[in-house]
């Protein structure tokens, strides 16, 4: 489909919206790839494409939403839909007991490219298969080592946006990953050890960069350590957590009571609500002085930095937690006015052509501080150093979180020792981020994204990344898993 | 809402027209075994918070699946887009991954063409429900919460889909599959309350019914005291049960097994469960979403899968199954969790059954701690409450489990008949209420 052919529909879907007195409405037509690559214990299992191709028409008519899509991208369907949207949003403002109102966003035309040296789509299959037999048969190699797994995987989304505001806007991004896993068994147990590069919206270069087989032998002997570990004493340890540990703890625990669609109840009914209410900003102590936590859509690379939102929104960057205040939420255009907020922070976003968007998190991350990771350690007599991600889950207002982790190291007396295994921590989220006393400096910051956020219903995946140096936090309850 | 004036949908892929598509690909295939999918989904969900419409979606999206195999080499390529040049195109695609793609020493072919069990999955009700139905149904749950004075929010939806298989070998299986769904959450101040319902049928959600329990729930859930975590008596209704036994069912498959990588690790024929305990698959009971077929063509069939308390099967996969030459591969996709002995009608009368315990509606964010013994964390949700003497006493604060279904459904004090279960993490069951002793709540939150 031309170029032509997708504005041909998009102004015969927004003619319609139009006419028909809504005041607001706009199109998304997407044609997305994706392919995975996945392996097991050393061979390919499989390797899929998909196509994924669609549209999505919004309208807000008298204060009430409509969304309907199709997958069928046709002048004669695109017609149809949107009568369907409008009728749709009707129904919902015959119901309405109080308008949406959208907030003011200048007009913006505009085209957004993803920045890649290599293009994971032209990268030959046998190549990449052949990467992920060779890790996984490396791994495997290894005594006690019974199991592995490894995986590349690779979108690219064409989308063109346009609203009745004027604004019209076309993206072509990319996206890419790459991971393996060895998993060990010793005496009746069995413990994984993973390597993960970040999802970022980079080219093939990303997973050559990472250099799986050199990063093998370390996994590989980690995964034995690890099921060999003694098992942690349960008891109060302080945590030195690495930056791909701390994309989740942030992520769940800060990222998601900040979406201002959850603190007005919207996702009472599934995701849950927030701790963090309106009343609470400007004055809420979430987190010690140390803690600087910045929502960033503008980065390069990152999953959020698409340019703008699905509501044709420009990219921000902005402050959630200033100096452990908690200051700012993820906003849309519909959400900002009922906190007053004159404009979208733009983190209104669609998983899909087929869904319908709505507020995620941004880039959210912990700002770098002034210690180096030796002297996070230094002045730690018993803790807990965590890399990686392992069990985790909070309750529906963010409040109470338990984590595990990947990998878990005893530090004695400002030493890391030994591994450990079956370590869990467990609290309260603002008493865990009061409780941070220190941030190691922008050499440690490393960025890890999320392709699998959960949220809405039907549900959607949404995605963001996460950026964080070391940071140690004091007297953790600890647990053994 | 006059949807009546648009103009309809275009007609879902039936049968017919996904044989004359599936031949498009297999009669041009070179591979040595091509397999077509077919998932033709139209669904919409009607979502409500703080008793208004915030989201009102509707969306047709056809997929159609292509993979191939050469000598053992297997691509897959899938496409939205059904014109015969997309299709022809899809296969092109697959067969170009197929030919570099290193040979699978796991690969089987298709199974050979079968006899499908025949059931009612698709329900007329739901297919003609549209976006009037739903919002009908949204706006008497908003209702009767106002008249409490509670906000309402939650979801109605209604999907139809047709789901298909065929092979170059001539297996060919196409059938249409209907689903409703209702959940609610009533917020009565801090409180809340909740209920869910998911059935072929748009005309057993219950609306009313399921509202005014929700309702009752936030209400009773106001007066709110805070426990220490430490471990109780339990009694969990049928959705916190689905969550536990969802992941149990999760785990079960036979490839961990046989790698020594299983929480079920050579329990396989053992008493695992409370000797009370059976489960099984019934695809064809009117209020689970069993379905005629799975993905890779196999046909649904009633199995037992713990025949009191004893572990019978494993999920296999196919080349699992022949390896172990398992002849025929039990399927689980509409599981029935039931007991032998005396059981209660309704868990109205377990709570009366105990002199203290903790009555759970639901849980919420389970994940695994421990995958050697299955250990589980996750919250309490949306209705917990002190039971002392035989009645609810008091709400409170949720607590945090950490805990295993392995151990702690090793012995069942008490139970009613299956119920309809069905949660915002889980597919649907038919599970009883049970009372379970020694529950482990690690820790409390804020609520």
């Amino acid at each position: 489909m031309t170029l032509s052919d997708r504005d041909e529909m998009a102004e015969l879907a927004l003619k319609r919206v139009r006419e028909s007195g809504a005041e607001y409405g706009d199109i998304r037509l997407m044609q997305s790839m994706s392919q995975t690559i996945s392996g097991e214990d050393r061979r390919i299992a499989s390797v899929r494409d998909v196509a994924d191709s669609g549209f999505g028409v919004r309208v807000l008519y008298h204060g009430g939403w409509g969304f309907a899509a199709s997958s069928i991208l046709s002048l004669e369907e695109v017609p149809r839909v949107a009568d369907l949207a409008i009728e749709i949003a009707k129904g919902s403002a015959s119901l309405a007991s109080e308008r949406a109102r959208l907030v003011d966003e200048p007009i913006h035309r505009d085209r957004v490219v993803t920045a890649n040296r290599i293009d994971p789509f032209t990268v030959p299959l046998d190549q990449k298969t052949m990467l992920l037999q060779d890790v996984m048969e490396y791994v495997q190699r290894q005594p006690e080592v019974v199991r592995s797994h490894a995986s590349l995987w690779a979108r690219g989304d064409k989308k063109l946006f346009v609203s009745t505001e004027g604004t019209r806007l076309e993206f072509d991004l990319l996206a890419v990953q790459g991971e393996f896993t060895a998993t060990a068994r010793h005496d009746g147990r069995f413990a994984s050890r993973t390597f993960t590069t970040p999802h970022l919206r980079t080219g093939y270069e990303l997973i050559e960069s990472a250099n799986f087989m050199a990063e093998a032998p370390r996994i590989a002997s980690q995964a034995v350590e690890k099921v060999k570990a003694p098992a942690v004493r349960p008891g109060t340890y302080d945590l030195v957590l690495d930056p791909e540990h701390l994309s989740l703890t942030m992520h769940e625990s800060c990222g998601h009571p900040s979406e201002l669609d959850r603190a007005l109840g919207y996702e009472a009914n599934y995701a849950g609500t927030s701790f963090l209410t309106p009343e609470k900003r400007g004055s809420f102590q979430y987190g010690s002085s140390q803690v600087n936590l910045v929502a960033d859509n503008t980065e390069p690379d990152t999953l959020a930095a698409t340019g703008y939102d699905d509501d044709g929104v420009a990219c921000q960057k902005w402050d959630i937690v200033r100096e452990g205040v908690f200051v700012g939420y993820c906003t849309n255009r519909e959400v900002a006015s009922k906190i007053g907020e004159a404009r979208s922070k733009g983190s209104n976003r669609a998983d899909s052509w087929g869904s319908v968007p709505i507020v995620r998190i941004a880039n959210i991350g912990l700002e770098p501080g002034q210690a180096s990771l030796q002297d996070l350690l230094a002045d730690v007599k018993r803790g807990i150093y965590i890399e990686g991600h392992g069990s985790y889950s909070i309750d529906q207002r963010r409040y109470n979180f338990q984590f595990g982790g990947d990998a878990f190291w005893l530090i004695e007396n400002g030493k890391r020792t030994h591994m450990l295994r079956d370590v869990i921590y467990h609290g309260i989220t603002p008493e865990f981020w009061n409780s941070c006393d220190g941030v190691a400096d922008r050499r440690y910051r490393r960025r890890y994204g999320f392709i699998t956020c959960g949220k809405g219903q039907p549900g959607q995946s949404g995605w963001m990344t996460h950026a964080a140096s070391h940071a140690r936090f004091r007297r953790a309850a600890v647990i053994k898993g | 809402m006059s949807i009546t004036t648009v103009k309809p949908w275009p007609k879902m892929t039936g049968r017919d027209e996904f044989r004359f598509l599936a031949d498009l690909v297999l009669k041009r295939s070179s591979a040595d075994q091509t397999v077509v999918n077919l998932y033709d989904q139209h669904s919409g969900t009607t979502r409500f918070a703080s008793s208004r419409i915030i989201q009102n979606v509707d969306t047709r999206r056809g997929t159609l699946t292509v993979t191939v195999a050469f000598d053992g080499h297997r691509g897959s390529a899938s496409t939205t887009d059904f014109s015969a040049g997309s299709v022809q195109d899809t296969l092109a695609r697959a067969e170009r991954i197929a030919r570099v793609s290193p040979e699978d020493p796991e690969y089987l072919p298709p199974p050979d063409p079968q006899i499908f069990p025949t059931l009612q999955t698709s329900r007329p009700e739901t297919a003609a429900a549209g976006p009037p139905r739903r919002l009908e149904y949204a706006n008497e749950a908003i209702g009767q919460c106002r008249i409490e004075n509670l906000e309402a929010a939650g979801i109605v939806s209604s999907s139809v889909a047709s789901v298909g298989i065929a092979a170059s070998n001539g297996l060919f299986a196409q059938e249409e599959r209907t689903e409703a769904r209702f959940s609610l959450t009533v917020q009565a101040e801090d409180a809340t309350g909740w209920s869910a319902a998911a059935h072929r049928s748009i005309d057993h959600l219950r609306i009313q019914d399921r509202t005014l329990t929700a309702i009752n729930k936030a209400k009773r859930s106001r007066d709110v005291q805070e426990l220490p975590p430490g471990r109780y008596r339990v009694i969990l209704e049928p959705a916190a049960v689905a969550g536990l036994w969802s992941w149990m069912l999760w785990t079960l498959d036979a490839k961990s097994y046989e790698k020594g990588t299983s929480p079920f690790a050579d329990q396989l024929g053992r008493q695992i469960l409370d000797e009370r305990l059976t489960l099984q698959n019934l695809p064809g009971h009117p209020d689970l979403l069993g379905t005629g077929f799975t993905h890779e063509g196999l046909p649904s069939e009633d199995a037992v899968w713990i025949e009191k308390g004893v572990l019978k099967q494993l999920a296999y996969d196919r080349f699992t199954a022949k390896q172990q030459r398992i002849k025929r591969i039990a399927t689980l996709e509409a599981p029935c969790l039931s007991a032998s002995g005396p059981t209660a009608l309704k868990t109205q009368e377990l709570i009366k059954q105990c002199e203290r315990a903790i009555l759970v509606t639901n849980f919420w964010y389970i994940r695994t701690v421990n995958p050697t013994d299955l250990t589980l964390t996750g919250m309490t949700r949306d209705g917990t409450f002190l039971v002392e003497d035989g009645q609810i006493t008091s709400a409170v604060r949720n607590f945090r489990f950490h805990e295993s279904p392995l151990r702690v459904f090793r012995h069942v004090d008490a139970c009613t008949e299956p119920a309809e279960a069905v949660t915002s993490e889980t597919g649907k069951m038919l599970v009883p209420a049970v009372i379970l002793r020694d529950f482990h709540f690690s820790s409390v939150t804020r609520f």
